[in-house]
């Protein structure tokens, strides 16, 4: 308790303060361009801590890091393109609503909610700190294997009244996820004999390929604005008391999100997927999902701010970077001289403190920011989108080309995004194809390490044993709601 | 008589069933380990794509309605022909074309430059000093993100030819 009240102390002098504000604004900028995320902003920052003091070095890392799910909302929300790894399913119902002229209103219920989930991500990472290390190690490679799993078993009821095409989306996003090295044997797949498809074609480009330049293209064919209304309608305090009405969704996914967060391995890309399922799942009144439920924005931004929180439990303690962007971090420990590890709860515990403390500062900061920008920058969605359009080009093949720095991306890009917006015509689920990208290297290499490590035994662990009962149910509970409250039409008679 | 579009969504399906079964015949020559993942991924998307393309093949037969089968994506609706969306696409990709063939030929930030600069005038339809404003303001904001992460873009043959100073070169 001494720890905690000295670093709250620590964090409120002007130096430490100050840098968390750069933090947050270094995090805001970063967000609010589509395609960049927590690694480059870490990169970014990087150089600028060397020699300083760690309490103010974490502030700035961590105002950084702690925002970027916050202000990526922006672009997944008014341009329908995924600000980063963390708000890809925000789309799904952001850019519906702010097609509808309501983006004011998805935002504000977005912030809030990232705001109560940044916040219960800290406060769980204060509170987990004594018992982490057990149920860390109780998750061990066919337990991962298993929560992959869990993401892949959302592409049900991402598929709609067309399950098969779900499924095949999926299995295309696997594929793709199988391009270039595997993760066993030194053996290059897929490749062609072109160099550039030895790494795989990274996140980043298949996010703007299949979602992004889609959407582009679909808004200058369209020739208007984003909004297909001329007023923009609901203001964001419709969409705090929307937030304010759906406190269980906000509870439910910030748990699921410090969870996967929590969890080493897993990668944070899959976290609002997991989130934006389960809430569908959950659901009675499905049908609204796609086309502008606010519950569908609720839920992935609550569990991509609370995964932050969980990341760093991981990170701090056990010197396991949880996602990309908590590895930078852990690079930046190690320039400051800290050694992560369970001496973070000894040692350094006034540090653990501080990056809670900066956790759950920066969290109010950002939400506040973008809450007070969210008008203005709405507006943005009523102007015809031919003014936007070329800087939205210069955006995405910016975005795109800082992934590898090579002309590979750029046509990496162009194939993508002709890939999307053909699924996208024909009612070929993206969504579904970025899930089975993501987890597509997860559950290969955690599938060979379960059997390498453990034969086929790994089935009866309990854990697998829990997970695969979750899993049923979820597909179980998604196929009952989905059969009750979506009967079968004339229409649909053929799918 | 099945229309253009529900040609292409039963090309596109047919795509698909090609691709799972390349990806099988590829997997086969892999290392073992390399190739038990997409091999079965292949195999089992194979089976279904099939199915998928028959299913695609009857539907386009009988011309039925597809509306809502995406149910969460942000499925396209459009207020025109099927055929003169398509025309729109291949006006857009051309000049995308243009913008890639460009980069290769005088590097990425003076295509980009000129590309706003181009576009804001004959396609926005703004005058020219708004269109060189833009431009500009363009080529700001890739020089500062140049700047920022430390990354050279695009060269193209003029910047071999020709030594241009920053960012321009």
């Amino acid at each position: 308790m001494d720890a905690a009240l000295k670093s709250l102390g620590v964090i409120f002098d002007p130096s430490h303060f100050l840098m968390l504000i750069l933090g947050v604004l270094v995090g805001l900028s970063i967000g609010i361009l589509p395609g960049l995320g927590g690694i480059v902003g870490m990169s970014i920052l990087l150089p600028i801590i060397y020699g300083m003091d760690p309490h103010t070095a974490f502030a700035l890392l961590i105002g950084m890091v702690a925002v970027i799910p916050t202000s990526d909302t922006f672009p997944s929300v008014m341009m329908g393109i995924p600000g980063s790894s963390a708000s890809q399913a925000t789309i799904m119902d952001g850019y519906p609503l702010a097609k509808k002229g309501e983006a004011a209103r998805a935002l504000g219920a977005a912030f809030t909610v990232s705001l109560m989930g940044g916040l219960f991500g800290a406060a769980v990472l204060s509170v987990i700190v004594p018992i982490a290390r057990p149920i860390v190690l109780a998750f061990g490679s066919p337990e991962l294997f298993m929560l992959a799993l869990l993401g892949l078993s959302m592409v049900g009821v991402l598929s709609g009244k067309r399950p098969i095409k779900g499924v095949l989306a999926a299995g295309i996003g696997l594929m793709i996820g199988a391009l270039g090295d595997a993760p066993a044997v030194p053996e290059y797949r897929y490749t062609f004999g072109i160099d550039y498809l030895m790494d795989g074609i990274p996140l980043v480009i298949v996010g703007l390929g299949l979602f992004a330049f889609p959407e582009i293209v679909d808004l200058l064919i369209k020739g208007k604005a984003i909004s297909e209304v001329a007023t923009l309608g609901k203001g964001w305090l419709d969409g705090v008391k929307d937030a304010l009405r759906h406190k269980f969704i906000i509870l439910r996914c910030s748990m699921i999100g410090v969870i996967v967060g929590f969890l080493p391995g897993l990668g944070g890309s899959v976290v609002d997927w997991i989130a934006y399922g389960h809430v569908i799942q959950t659901t009675r009144d499905r049908e609204n999902f796609g086309k502008g439920d606010i519950r569908g924005v609720i839920a992935p931004e609550s569990a991509n701010n609370a995964k932050e929180g969980g990341g760093l439990i991981p990170t701090l303690l056990f010197g396991i970077p949880g996602s990309g962007s908590m590895a930078v971090f852990l690079g930046g420990l190690l320039i400051l001289g800290i050694q992560p590890g369970p001496a973070m709860v000894t040692e350094n515990v006034d540090l653990l403190y501080t990056a809670i403390w900066s956790l759950a500062l920066a969290n109010v900061f950002g939400a506040g920011l973008c809450i007070f920008l969210s008008k203005p920058i709405t507006r943005l969605t009523v102007i015809p989108f031919t003014y936007l359009a070329p800087f939205m080009i210069l955006i995405i093949t910016l975005a795109s080309y800082q992934a590898s720095r090579g002309w590979g991306d750029l046509i990496a890009l162009l194939v993508m995004g002709i890939l999307g917006w053909v699924m996208k015509q024909y009612g070929w689920p993206r969504p579904a194809a970025l899930i089975g990208y993501v987890l597509s290297d997860n559950i290969e290499t955690y599938l060979f390490i379960s059997v390498q490590r453990y034969g086929l035994t790994w089935i009866t662990r309990r854990g697998v044993i829990i997970l695969a009962l979750i899993i049923i149910a979820s597909l179980v509970m998604g196929a009952f709601w989905q059969h009750k409250k979506a009967p079968r039409t004339g229409e649909d008679y053929a799918e | 008589m099945p229309s253009k579009v529900l040609t292409i969504r039963v090309i596109f399906a047919a795509l698909v069933v090609l691709a799972f079964g390349y990806g099988i015949y590829e997997a086969v020559s892999y290392m073992y380990l390399a190739k038990i993942f997409p091999l079965y991924v292949c195999l089992a998307m194979f089976i279904l794509s099939c199915i998928n393309l028959v299913m695609e093949v009857r539907i386009s037969w009988r011309q039925l309605d597809h509306s809502g089968v995406g149910f969460v994506d942000l499925e396209s609706k459009w207020d025109m022909a099927m055929v003169e969306v398509l025309k729109r696409f291949c006006y857009f990709m051309g000049i995308v074309l243009v913008l890639y063939a460009s980069i290769s030929l005088i590097g990425y930030s003076l295509s980009i430059t000129l590309f706003v600069i181009v576009f804001y005038r004959f396609i926005t339809n703004t005058n020219w000093w708004v269109a060189i404003g833009a431009g500009l303001a363009g080529l700001g904001f890739i020089s500062l993100i140049s700047k920022l992460l430390v990354i050279d873009w695009p060269s193209g043959v003029l910047q071999n030819w020709i030594s241009l100073p920053w960012p321009l070169g």
